[in-house]
């Protein structure tokens, strides 16, 4: 089982701190990342915003349009939370707000065992109960989980019913406060990210981590190209909803949005043009090539046809991670260490 | 089964022997000699060698007390069996250290310690109390009551419960989940479900499982019991195998290969490992995930409520390689030329820290051990992370802060002694 980008990221902080001059190349690319990602952020703030109130409005009136309002608030409010996945540092290591947004994977189906415990029991659903529950019950799977579960949406306690809906609104709470928490300590971390040289590599490792992720777990795996071979669905992000593609997708613009920009501005400073060219083209390959993004990974792993087009978005996803976790690593000098993928 | 190697060879008992009545003592300031990257690796295997030899012994044991088990099924001999496994877990959860980084021990594993395992696989279980994984074909085939089993629409014959053919059982289907074999398929058998939760209690699994005729509890006792006996004879061969894989003395065994490799390949192979346990295995996947999600499916020794155990002995085994020191399980005690005498060497000051936070990470360890095992009010490892429990999570999160700590000396280790390539791809690219 793989549990992934959970720890990564902590040996990073440990490190002593070097200060950065203002006006340096250097400096430069810090204040661009930082504010890149604050966008990022404050983005996913307002989507968690519109996502609680489509889930009191559809609770309150359960139409088919505030229905489609509630689907459609949780999609974006989660394609925006994987714009910003890769950032593995700072705020989002307080409280493992990474874990409350997403846990996964979750080969042992907790997230179902989790909401069928709250769902029978009698105690009223309170956000101190949410605060006490684990990081499978705080985040964007349980709402899915309630919204697109195919069993759960047949059963006795499909939404709209009083109970699911009470667990609907205070996870769509707490994910809620958690995106305001998350932003606004953001903001407070900017002096302390700017004058720390080395969060220039921290910030580095976090989006080679993150393309690593994508090409080994997301999709490696499920795709069955690593260990036993077999095609497995379930590994990949969001399978509920059928959108784990589009959560890839997700991540990929989030990494162009944030990360490319300063790795770029880097490469330049180093005279590395021609390598900074061929990280953005290959980039666009990418974005360019998601086949069929709509179509859930299962899907995809069931057609011949099919499975082949994802076969040719891998092989993309895996240039793109050589060109920047070993060539650009080596012409940027970042020696990346131990992290939580190693284990088994 | 053959005994393809037998232990207690000479090497070790000559490094016990140099070693004896000095224990606390560097290696290298009692030798008067240099530890040199050629001499570490070497004692490295020495380590591998002695470890597994003793997972060796000790599983012979287990097989021997199973064998009665299952000739007289008695609850003094069930709990012999316990005990049996339970010991047979301390030297090889120190082993562990030496699967991340060696490929041969890494692909080995998986038909020895693989978990979490979908126990339906083997045997009954309560069905509304058994969660298992997602898309898992053969999750409930239950193989001792049956002489053919439908996996993903494969059958598969299972009449004759032999040591091959739960080999080959494991992982059917592809899915991991799929543990037919190993330390965890016995102690399902000897221990049974765990139906407790995150109160206290462990399995509870009636010796009658094991009782001849009539009073046979819960059907099939004569599979059961052939299955016991294949799994058992199945990790003796297992441990056989890779014990003489390290031996000494042999030109085409994985010792010969790693001995007579470049030293820094070595070197970087023993931080690999260690750094790898530590931080993304131990910290991370059986530490950090079963405490922030509250999930007791996560937990290691599930059955057996013997999770803080393994966890220590894993740390116990980071802690060897780095010092170059293993206690053997007669008492005895392995030692020679280590990464911490290399260190030392040009950075003593980073080997004075490393060395403080292996006993801080061990202290940790203990902690959750002491707590886990105390006559007064023990709290087992699936308690101390069920939800709301400070104090169990104080414990879990003291001995995860510990072992990432450390993992960052082991960083700083490592490209002290010029290894600078720790990713796993780049492990891979290296190798």
């Amino acid at each position: 089982m793989h549990l992934f980008t959970r720890l990564c990221g902590l040996i990073a902080l440990v490190a002593a701190s070097v200060s950065t001059h203002a006006g340096t190349p250097e400096q430069a690319v810090l204040e661009q990342f930082h504010q890149s990602i604050k966008v990022g952020y404050n983005t996913l703030t307002t989507e968690t915003s519109t996502l609680l109130r489509a889930a009191s409005a559809y609770c309150e009136e359960p139409t088919t349009n505030h229905r489609k309002a509630l689907n459609k608030g949780w999609l974006d409010a989660f394609l925006a939370w994987q714009a910003v996945r890769f950032v593995n540092f700072g705020p989002v290591e307080n409280n493992n707000l990474a874990w409350q947004f997403q846990f996964w994977p979750d080969p042992k189906n907790l997230i179902a065992r989790k909401a069928k415990t709250i769902l029978k029991a009698e105690a009223p659903v309170t956000s101190n109960l949410i605060e006490q529950s684990g990081v499978a019950v705080q985040g964007f799977p349980m709402i899915e989980f309630l919204l697109f579960d195919e069993q759960q949406s047949i059963g006795q306690d499909a939404l709209p019913a009083p109970r699911s809906c009470e667990l609907l609104i205070k996870v769509a709470e707490h994910v809620n406060h958690n995106t305001e928490a998350l932003a606004s300590q953001w903001s407070d971390f900017r002096p302390h990210y700017l004058a720390n040289a080395l969060y220039q590599e921290t910030t580095l490792k976090a989006g080679m981590t993150a393309l690593e992720i994508l090409e080994e777990r997301r999709l490696a795996q499920p795709m069955g190209l690593r260990g036993n071979g077999r095609r497995n669905p379930y590994i990949a992000d969001a399978w509920r909803s059928g959108n784990s593609l589009k959560a890839a997708k997700a991540g990929v613009a989030g990494l162009q949005n944030h990360f490319l920009p300063g790795l770029t501005t880097l490469l330049d400073a180093r005279g590395e043009s021609s390598l900074a060219s061929r990280i953005r083209a290959q980039f666009n390959k990418v974005a360019d090539n998601f086949p069929a993004a709509d179509a859930p990974m299962q899907t995809l792993l069931g057609d011949d046809d099919r499975f082949r087009a994802l076969q040719g978005l891998y092989v993309d996803v895996s240039q793109l991670a050589t060109l920047v976790n070993d060539e650009a690593a080596v012409a940027l000098g970042v020696i990346r260490g131990f992290n939580s993928s190693d284990g088994d | 089964m053959n005994d393809l190697f037998r232990p207690a060879p000479l090497a070790l008992t000559i490094a016990a022997a140099l070693t004896a009545g000095c224990s606390n003592t560097p290696w290298s300031a009692e030798q008067n000699q240099t530890a040199t990257k050629t001499s570490v690796v070497a004692h490295y295997a020495d380590l591998a060698h002695a470890t597994y030899g003793d997972a060796l012994i000790t599983a012979r044991a287990l097989d021997e007390a199973t064998d009665r088990l299952i000739a007289n099924p008695t609850e003094a001999n069930l709990n012999a069996a316990k005990e049996a496994w339970l010991a047979a877990r301390v030297p090889y959860q120190q082993s562990e250290v030496f699967r991340f980084g060696n490929t041969i021990v890494d692909d080995w594993e998986g038909q020895l310690n693989a978990w979490p395992l979908d126990e339906g696989l083997i045997d009954y279980v309560k069905a509304d109390d058994y969660q298992h994984e997602l898309g898992n074909h053969g999750a409930t085939a239950n193989i001792i009551a049956s002489n053919n089993i439908n996996v993903g629409g494969e059958s598969l014959d299972v009449a004759t419960l032999s040591p091959e053919l739960l080999a080959n059982l494991n992982e059917v289907g592809g899915s991991e989940a799929n543990v037919a074999t190993g330390y965890h398929a016995i102690e399902f058998l000897l221990w049974g479900q765990d139906l407790h939760g995150f109160e206290s209690g462990a399995g509870e699994r009636p010796v009658t499982d094991f009782a001849q005729g009539a009073d046979c509890t819960n059907g099939n006792c004569e599979r059961r019991a052939q299955y016991l006996d294949a799994v058992t004879d199945l990790l003796i061969t297992d441990l056989e195998w890779m014990a003489a894989q390290w031996a000494p003395g042999a030109s085409d065994n994985y010792r010969a290969q790693l001995t007579s490799a470049n030293a820094d390949e070595g070197i970087q192979k023993m931080l690999f490992g260690m750094g790898s346990l530590s931080l993304g295995e131990l910290a991370g996947e059986r530490l950090k995930v079963a405490l922030e999600a509250n999930s007791y499916e996560d937990e290691h020794d599930c059955f057996s409520d013997n999770t803080h155990n393994s966890h220590y002995y894993n740390g116990q085994g980071i802690k060897n390689v780095y010092t170059g020191t293993y206690q053997r399980v007669d008492g005895s005690r392995v030692s020679g030329p280590s990464l911490s005498d290399l260190v030392a060497q040009s950075n003593p000051e980073l080997d004075k820290r490393l060395t403080g936070q292996l006993d801080a990470s061990m202290k940790a360890l203990s902690l959750m051990k002491a707590r886990a095992e105390s006559s007064q009010n023990p709290m087992a490892f699936d308690t101390m992370i069920a939800p709301g429990n400070a104090e169990g999570a104080r414990i879990v999160n003291g001995a995860i802060l510990a072992l990432v700590e450390q993992t960052g000396s082991i960083e700083q280790a490592a490209r002290q002694l010029g290894i600078e390539a720790l990713s796993p791809d780049d492990a891979g690219h290296a190798f």
